[in-house]
């Protein structure tokens, strides 16, 4: 028996110890703390196969992970294998997973390591950039739910995607945009040196050869750069002329396509001007302002599915006297299934045998249990709390609820900001003007001057191209948007960074957001003295295994006592059980004392402020007393310091009792505080904070304040939360500390003053320089270098956003250790 | 300067090679992942696993 090392904070994952018993895992001969059972598990999995290196080289702490092992097997099954993997001539299949909890390069490679030591498992990558992995296995040696459920034994929650879903058109999509980049790119630098030579020969003499023959391999050069590196402004502009709304296209493929005819005429004719050079970097910065904007489209689509996560991997379907374990999927209308207590429900249907208490949180924010019975509705995706019921089938897919309110979201997602929007119908009106401006003065040096006309429309065509104006923002926003991720802020719409730069008050949720969320064991009292301590704990333990409550996860890292029998739960007053012959009561105090047959009063007396007490009973009466507290995050006083500097006012609006929400309101600095307020109240909190003109930052874990965080103006979720919080948030705290909101407020007002910037810029630049290009003083070239060199600063001044490379944010790691009872 | 018509030949023959090659990276997964590789040089994954691993129980 060693004792635990000297650290505060869990091996695993870096959340904090319990305080009460402990559990470790051996490290090279140390023996490190760990949380709970499930760190343990994961921690002993990491360490047995060799892979200990991935906590010297992780740059975030894992996630928590999560005891008790979900049930793959339905993945096994022929249709779900044919949905979610691709079979391969070879007889291999293929599979793409969503990784949760996937932080850093470190987290890919220990699920690469892992999984690799799996027989028949042929080839495995994990992309720690977009959290995804691909595996290729052999379905004669290896059954995918094996694969899955060693990716959560390591910790990490593994999301299987259909195999039709948009990830290979992503990666060709990203492909193709590479290669036609990657051919204007090579082009542009070799057209360069021609182009310089030419010029060159024009000022000192050139022989008459030499500069037909750099015409001739300007030409070969510039070929494929405008038939294939260009092509999609063609077809894009061929496409909006079609629907009769000319787009930014247009401009762009008549000045590229005129002037490559036009270069190609004069070589072959071998006398007038070429425009070569122009084209290719014309065309070259045009792609590159394409490829920053697909990526940021890439990384915002990955939210997408998001919510369609909230339905279980697997349902009990019953036939006749049969039941068996399918893919929400394979559920047809008419079917009858059995929902389970702790259990999501997997399609909408209508309860056909039973009655039991329902979570619907997540449609209706209310997050307060609904009694359903026999001929009540359910709804996919809400969680069944106490009892079995059977459901018949009703909608399934797409026509379900949960679908329906997904499209909403995923419409909600596409949104961009108001600038973005202006940009665009700006650069529509702007693409009706340049033609216009372009056919006068196409008209006018017809007259004045036949052989200027071509090259002055031409530069007019190029000097004018909207590209500074179309790139100020989306370049902006992905520097922004990397910024914050590397600052472990996930931004999920653009739009939400807008009105994050101008709010004014940010409101907190206190339990799960200020707080850890996790209550931790404080104090353990025995009023009669019945049964030894330890006893006590693992019979509490072996009761609250069994209760999906909050405070239930305080006894989570101890031993239960085995054998627990005819669990019954009272919502919202605690449960009781058969152990060992004896029926014990936990929760509180009054629900526990009914159930003895004498009540002797002997309740201990002197709660602290800020703790919460349950009580543990027999027949007989009382046996002990557990007081819980849930602690403030390390970085939470900073933060909120750091915020109020920054001009917003903070407060706290908490469903929590008075008692320990004025508690946490005077630890973080005398904040105001709105204690016990239901969702609903607080929806009206910040409606009418709203209309008195502020703008709202809501910040949550989601359990039960989704549609407040929806009726702010911004709204941040932490990661550790619940799903649909992760959906519906506008930011995503990824860090376990709230650390990265100071860094969202200052990033997002730094985006809108360099949005701004770049607007002004692009408007400055093309009022000088379409009259001069307009009066013939500039060549092509020169309006190709301009525009070019325009675009090129609003670029660079976007990419000042990214800053020097931040210190990884602060990990929750440095708080105090906790005083060690028992 | 009639080396010129050598060495331009020969430098369009470069890019081409070029090009080929960068297609060839692209289309092998070269810059699909660009976070990745970088650390797992790193992280040697030949190491025996260590005998001691398992679990204690502390109270």
């Amino acid at each position: 028996m060693t004792t635990p090392a000297a650290s505060p904070s869990c091996y695993h994952c870096g959340g904090s110890l319990p305080a009460a018993g402990s559990l470790s895992v051996l490290v090279e001969g140390a023996a490190r703390a760990v949380c709970c059972a499930g760190c343990q598990a994961a921690a002993t999995l990491i360490l047995s196969q060799g892979l200990a290196r991935y906590y010297d080289f992780r740059q975030a702490a894992a996630p928590a992970a999560a005891p008790g092992m979900r049930d793959w097997s339905a993945f096994d099954r022929e249709s779900a294998q044919r949905r979610y993997s691709h079979e391969r001539t070879d007889g291999e299949r293929e599979v793409s997973l969503q990784i949760e909890g996937l932080h850093c390069a470190a987290c890919a490679w220990l699920i690469e390591n892992s999984l690799s030591r799996i027989a028949g498992l042929t080839h495995v990558h994990v992309n720690a950039g977009t959290a995804r992995a691909e595996l290729r296995y052999d379905p004669r040696r290896a059954a995918l739910s094996r694969l899955l459920a060693r990716i959560q034994e390591l910790g990490f929650m593994p999301l299987p995607l259909c195999f039709t879903g948009g990830l290979a058109e992503e990666t060709a999509e990203r492909r193709t945009a590479l290669k036609r980049l990657g051919v204007a790119g090579f082009g542009m630098m070799q057209l360069s040196t021609y182009a310089v030579s030419l010029y060159a020969g024009l000022m000192q003499g050139i022989s008459a050869d030499l500069q037909q023959f750099l015409r001739f391999v300007s030409l070969l050069v510039a070929t494929p750069v405008v038939l294939y590196a260009a092509r999609p402004f063609f077809v894009s502009a061929w496409q909006s002329l079609r629907a009769r709304r000319p787009g930014m296209d247009v401009p762009v493929a008549l000045s590229v396509g005129a002037a490559y005819v036009w270069s190609v005429v004069a070589t072959l004719r071998g006398s007038g001007a070429v425009y070569f050079d122009s084209v290719v970097m014309f065309t070259f910065f045009l792609l590159l302002g394409r490829y920053v904007e697909m990526s940021l489209r890439h990384r915002a689509g990955m939210q997408h599915d998001a919510l369609a996560r909230l339905l279980p991997h697997s349902v009990l379907r019953i036939s006749g006297v049969r039941a068996e374990r399918v893919t929400p999927d394979e559920l047809r209308a008419g079917e009858r299934v059995r929902v389970l207590p702790g259990e999501r429900v997997a399609a909408d249907g209508r309860i056909a045998s039973g009655s039991t208490e329902v979570d619907e949180s997540l449609l209706t924010g209310e997050a307060a249990p609904r009694v359903r019975r026999c001929g009540d509705a359910l709804i996919a995706g809400t969680l069944n709390l106490t009892g079995a019921v059977e459901m018949v089938v009703t909608r399934t897919g797409q026509d379900s609820t949960l679908a329906s309110v997904s499209r909403l979201l995923s419409h909600a997602g596409a949104s961009r900001p108001r600038v973005a929007d202006l940009a665009d119908r700006i650069a529509a009106w702007f693409v009706g003007g340049v033609l216009l401006l372009a056919a006068a003065v196409a008209l006018y040096w017809l007259q004045a001057d036949a052989s200027r006309a071509f090259p002055t429309v031409l530069a007019v065509l190029v000097v004018t191209c909207p590209c500074a104006l179309s790139l100020a923002t989306p370049v902006a926003l992905a520097a922004a948007t990397a910024r914050l991720a590397r600052a472990g802020v996930l931004v999920t719409r653009g739009r939400a960074l807008e009105r994050l730069a101008g709010a004014d008050r940010i409101l907190f949720d206190k339990t799960g957001t200020l707080t850890r969320g996790e209550p931790r064991l404080e104090r353990v009292t025995l009023p009669g003295s019945r049964l030894p301590e330890e006893r006590c704990l693992a019979v509490a333990a072996a009761l609250e295994g069994h209760s999906g409550h909050p405070l239930a996860r305080a006894f989570a890292h101890l031993t239960p006592a085995a054998g627990v029998t005819d669990v019954r739960t009272v919502a919202g007053r605690g449960l009781e059980a058969l152990l060992a012959g004896t029926r014990y009561r936990i929760g509180r105090l009054d629900y526990v004392l009914e159930g003895c047959a004498a009540s002797p009063a002997q309740a201990a007396a002197g709660i602290e402020p800020g703790h919460t007490r349950i009580a543990l009973g027999d027949e007989s009466g009382l046996l002990a007393q557990f007081d819980l507290a849930d602690t403030l995050r390390a970085d939470a006083p900073e933060t909120i310091r750091r915020l109020t500097a920054l001009g917003l006012t903070p407060a706290i609006a908490s469903g929590d009792r008075p008692g320990p929400v004025a508690q946490a309101a005077r630890q973080l600095g005398e904040l105001a505080a709105h204690a016990d307020l239901s969702a609903a109240d607080k929806l009206a909190l910040v409606e009418r904070l709203r209309r008195e003109g502020h703008r709202i930052v809501m910040v949550g874990d989601g359990v039960n304040d989704a549609p407040v965080l929806a009726a702010a103006d911004v709204s941040v979720a932490i990661a550790s939360g619940t799903d649909l919080a992760k959906v519906s948030a506008d930011l995503v705290l990824l860090g376990a500390g709230l650390s990265g909101l100071n860094c969202a407020v200052a990033t997002s007002r730094r985006l809108m003053r360099i949005i701004r910037e770049n607007l002004a810029w692009a408007v400055l630049y093309n009022l000088t320089a379409v009259p001069l290009a307009a009066s013939g003083a500039v060549e092509p070239w020169m309006a190709a270098l301009g525009m070019s060199g325009s675009s090129l600063l609003v670029v660079l001044n976007a990419l000042r956003l990214l800053g020097r490379r931040a210190a990884p944010p602060m990990p929750e790691l440095a708080h105090p250790p906790h005083p060690v009872h028992a | 300067m009639s080396i010129v018509y050598l060495l331009i030949p020969l430098g369009l023959g470069m890019l081409a090679l070029s090009v080929w090659a960068y297609f060839w990276a692209v289309r092998a997964g070269q810059f699909d992942d660009l976070d990745s590789p970088g650390v797992q040089i790193l992280l040697d994954d030949d190491r025996v696993p260590p005998p001691a691993a398992q679990r204690s129980r502390d109270a």
